[in-house]
C-alpha cells in the first residue's frame, strides 16, 4: 500500500513536471514555435510512457505469481485505445475551433480598417520650401465597407498637415459605384481626377510610391499642386483585354472648380455657377511580348474655373497630354506631359499657353529603389489660372532635379531620401537645395 | 505499477490538451487541403482542386500578378525550395493562389510563368472567385487587402504533409524563407 501510494506520488510529480515544462510554450513564443515546441514534448512524454510501460512489464515478468493476482479487470492495453481515442477526439474539437475562428475573422458584415501614415524631416518642408526642420506627414485612413453584389464604396479619410502647419481632415476620397464587369465600373462621389498616371496609381498613403513625393506640379491641390487632382462627380472606368494587353479608358464629368485662398479648390457641395469640368483617358497596357510591363496613354480635359476675386476671374482650361510607364519588377519608369490652352473669359486676354513634364526613372534592386527625375512646369503667368494659385507657389514656373532611394525596412514600413535642387523662375525666383528624409508605413 | 502508468497517461494528457489549446486565428493550423475551398483554374484554364494534390508535399503562398515588390521575392524564395527538394530527391507540388481574382485570370498567369521563367509541372498558379480565394486567404492566415490596383500583403507559406495536413506555415517580414525546408 504504502509502495502504491508512493509509486502515484511519483507519477503524479512526473506528470506535474510535463506541464511544467509545456507552460513557457503556453506563454510568450509564435504560434506555429509553440505547437512544434509542443509537439515534441508530447512526443518525449510518449516515449517516456512507452519506456515506463515496457519496465512494467519487464517487472510483471519477473513475478509471475503477484502479476496473477493483481490482474486488473480491464487488459493491459485498454487504456491506450482509449487515451487515443481522446486524443482523437481532441484534435478534431481543436481543429473545428481553428476552422471556425478562421473563418469569423474577415466576417463580411465588418469593416476592416487599413491606411498609411508617414512623418519626415530635413533641410525643408517637402511641400513648403519655406518651412524646415521634422514634419508630419499623413494619417490615411482606407475604408472599403463591402455593400454587397456588385455594389462597390471606398473612403480615403486623411488626416495631414497644411504647409502652413495647422492640421486638418480631409475626405480625399468618397466614392460609391457598381461594377458591371471587369469592363465598365462606374463612380459617383469624389476621386482622382484621371489624368496621366500618377494621379490615378499613386494616391496619398505615400508607402506605395516608390519616390518621396510627387512632382510639384503633380502634388495635391493642398500641397502645392497645380492641377484639379479631385473631383467631384461620376467616372466610368474600365478594362478590355485585347490579345497581349488591355485597353484602359476612363471618362468623367464634375463640378468645375474654383481657386480659394490661392488654392484649387474641388467644390464638394457644388459650385454656384453649376458649370461641370470633364474628360477622357486613353491607354493601352502590354500584359505579354517584348513590351510588357510597358502603358501608354493619352488624356484630355476641360474645366471652367473660376476664382474668389472681386471681380472672379474666369478660365477655361483645355489640357491635353500623354503618358508612358515601364512598370515590371526591375523598373518603374513614368514620363508624363500636359500642354494647357487655356482661354480668358472674362478679362479679355485671350488664350494663354502653357506646359509641365516630369520623367523619373527607378530600379527596383534587391537592397533598395534608387531612382532619379527631373520635372519642369513652364506657366504662363498671365493666365489667371496659374496667377492665381498663389499658395506655396503651387502656379510659378519651376524646373527640378532630384535623386532619392526607398529601402524596405520590412514589408510593411520603408525609410526614403531625396536630395533635390529647385529653381524658382517665376514669382520668388531663385533656388535652394533639400536633403529630405521620410518614414511610411501601412497597415 | 499500472495505477503509475495510468496518472502519466493522464496528466501527459491533459497538459498536452492545454498545450494544443486553439491557437490565434492568423495561423494555419487545423487546416487541411481537402477542406479548403476547391473550385480553381490553373493557368492553361483546367479545373484544379486541392485535394487532388495529396501524395506529395504541397508548399501553397499567395501572390499577385502585378506585384513588383514583393512577390519577385516570394518566387525567388520558392525557387530555393525547388533547389533544395530537388537536391533530396524529393517531390513536392509548389501551389500559388492569386490574391486579385479579377485580373489574376489563367491567361495573365500563363504569361506571367513565361516571363519569370516558373514553367515546371509541379508548379501552379491557380485563379478563383473573389470569394473563395478570401475563405482560403482567412483559413490560411494570409492577411490582404485592396488598394485600388495594389494588394497589400504579408509574406508566408503554408506547407502540406502528403496527407493534406499543414505540417509547417513560415512567415518572413522580408520575402525570404531560405531556411524553409
Amino acid at each position: 500500500m504504502v509502495k502504491h501510494v508512493r509509486n502515484t506520488a511519483l507519477a503524479l510529480a512526473l506528470g506535474a513536471a510535463l506541464g511544467v515544462m509545456s507552460a513557457p510554450a503556453l506563454a510568450g513564443a509564435s504560434d506555429s514555435d509553440r505547437l512544434n515546441e509542443l509537439q515534441q514534448k508530447l512526443d518525449q512524454s510518449l516515449k517516456m510512457i512507452e519506456a515506463l510501460s515496457n519496465r512494467v512489464h519487464e517487472l510483471e515478468a519477473h513475478q509471475p505469481a503477484a502479476t496473477a493476482s493483481a490482474a486488473a479487470p480491464a487488459p493491459a492495453p485498454a487504456p491506450a485505445p482509449a487515451e487515443a481515442q481522446r486524443l482523437d477526439t481532441v484534435e478534431q474539437k481543436v481543429a473545428q475551433i481553428e476552422t471556425a475562428n478562421a473563418s469569423r475573422r474577415g466576417d463580411d458584415t465588418g469593416l476592416p480598417i487599413h491606411g498609411f501614415a508617414d512623418v519626415g524631416g530635413g533641410t525643408h518642408n517637402p511641400y513648403n520650401p519655406g518651412l524646415k526642420g521634422a514634419n508630419i506627414g499623413e494619417l490615411d485612413f482606407y475604408l472599403t465597407p463591402t455593400i454587397g453584389g456588385n455594389v462597390r464604396s471606398l473612403f480615403e479619410l486623411n488626416f495631414e498637415v497644411s504647409p502652413g502647419g495647422t492640421v486638418g481632415v480631409d475626405l480625399e476620397r468618397a466614392q460609391i459605384g457598381y461594377q458591371f464587369s471587369d469592363q465598365a465600373t462606374v463612380w459617383l462621389g469624389r476621386f482622382h481626377t484621371p489624368y496621366g498616371y500618377v494621379n490615378t496609381a499613386l494616391h496619398h498613403g505615400l508607402w506605395v510610391a516608390e519616390a518621396l513625393r510627387r512632382p510639384k506640379f503633380l502634388q495635391f491641390e493642398d500641397h502645392g499642386g497645380a492641377m484639379p487632382a479631385h473631383t467631384v462627380g461620376a467616372w466610368l472606368t474600365g478594362a478590355l483585354r485585347n490579345g497581349d494587353g488591355k485597353l484602359l479608358y476612363d471618362v468623367y464629368a464634375g463640378n468645375g472648380q474654383q481657386i480659394q485662398g490661392g488654392l484649387i479648390d474641388m467644390r464638394n457641395a457644388g459650385n454656384l455657377h453649376g458649370s461641370m469640368m470633364g474628360g477622357g483617358r486613353l491607354g493601352y497596357q502590354f500584359t505579354g511580348g517584348a513590351l510588357e510591363g510597358l502603358t501608354l496613354g493619352v488624356h484630355a480635359f476641360t474645366d471652367r474655373i473660376d476664382d474668389d476675386q472681386m471681380p472672379a476671374n474666369i478660365t477655361r482650361l483645355k489640357v491635353y497630354g500623354g503618358y508612358v510607364v515601364y512598370d515590371t519588377d526591375s523598373w518603374e519608369n513614368i514620363v508624363e506631359f500636359y500642354a494647357f490652352n487655356n482661354e480668358d473669359l472674362t478679362g479679355n486676354t485671350g488664350s494663354h499657353r502653357s506646359n509641365a513634364g516630369f520623367g523619373q526613372f527607378a530600379y527596383r534592386a534587391g537592397w533598395g529603389v534608387p531612382y532619379v527625375r527631373y520635372e519642369k512646369a513652364h506657366f504662363d503667368q498671365t493666365d489667371q489660372f496659374f496667377a492665381q494659385q498663389t499658395n506655396v507657389n503651387s502656379g510659378n514656373s519651376y524646373y527640378r532635379s532630384a535623386a532619392g532611394v526607398r529601402f524596405d525596412v520590412n514589408l510593411k514600413s520603408a525609410i526614403k531620401f531625396e536630395f533635390a535642387n529647385t529653381h524658382q523662375t517665376d514669382g520668388l525666383v531663385g533656388q535652394y537645395n533639400e536633403v529630405l528624409a521620410q518614414y511610411a508605413i501601412r497597415f | 505499477m499500472r495505477t503509475f502508468v495510468r496518472a502519466i497517461l493522464l496528466l501527459a494528457v491533459f497538459f498536452a490538451d492545454a498545450g494544443t489549446a486553439p491557437a490565434a486565428a492568423s495561423t494555419a493550423v487545423g487546416a487541411r487541403l481537402d477542406q479548403l475551398p476547391q473550385s480553381w483554374r490553373d493557368d492553361s484554364g483546367r479545373p484544379l482542386e486541392l485535394a487532388t494534390l495529396t501524395g506529395r508535399r504541397v508548399i501553397l503562398t499567395m501572390a499577385y500578378a502585378n506585384c513588383h515588390k514583393f512577390c519577385p521575392m516570394t518566387m525567388a524564395s520558392l525557387r530555393g525550395m525547388q533547389r533544395a527538394l530537388d537536391a533530396r530527391g524529393e517531390a513536392a507540388e509548389i501551389v500559388v493562389v492569386g490574391y486579385d481574382p479579377q485580373n489574376d485570370k489563367p491567361d495573365v498567369w500563363r504569361q506571367y510563368r513565361k516571363t519569370h521563367h516558373l514553367g515546371r509541372d509541379n508548379w501552379h498558379f491557380l485563379s478563383g472567385s473573389v470569394a473563395d480565394t478570401e475563405r482560403l486567404a482567412r483559413s490560411l492566415g494570409f492577411d490582404f487587402w485592396v488598394y485600388d490596383e495594389h494588394v497589400m500583403h504579408g509574406s508566408r507559406v503554408v506547407i502540406f504533409d502528403a496527407a493534406g495536413a499543414v505540417q509547417r506555415e513560415l512567415a518572413a517580414d522580408n520575402g525570404h524563407w531560405d531556411a524553409a525546408l
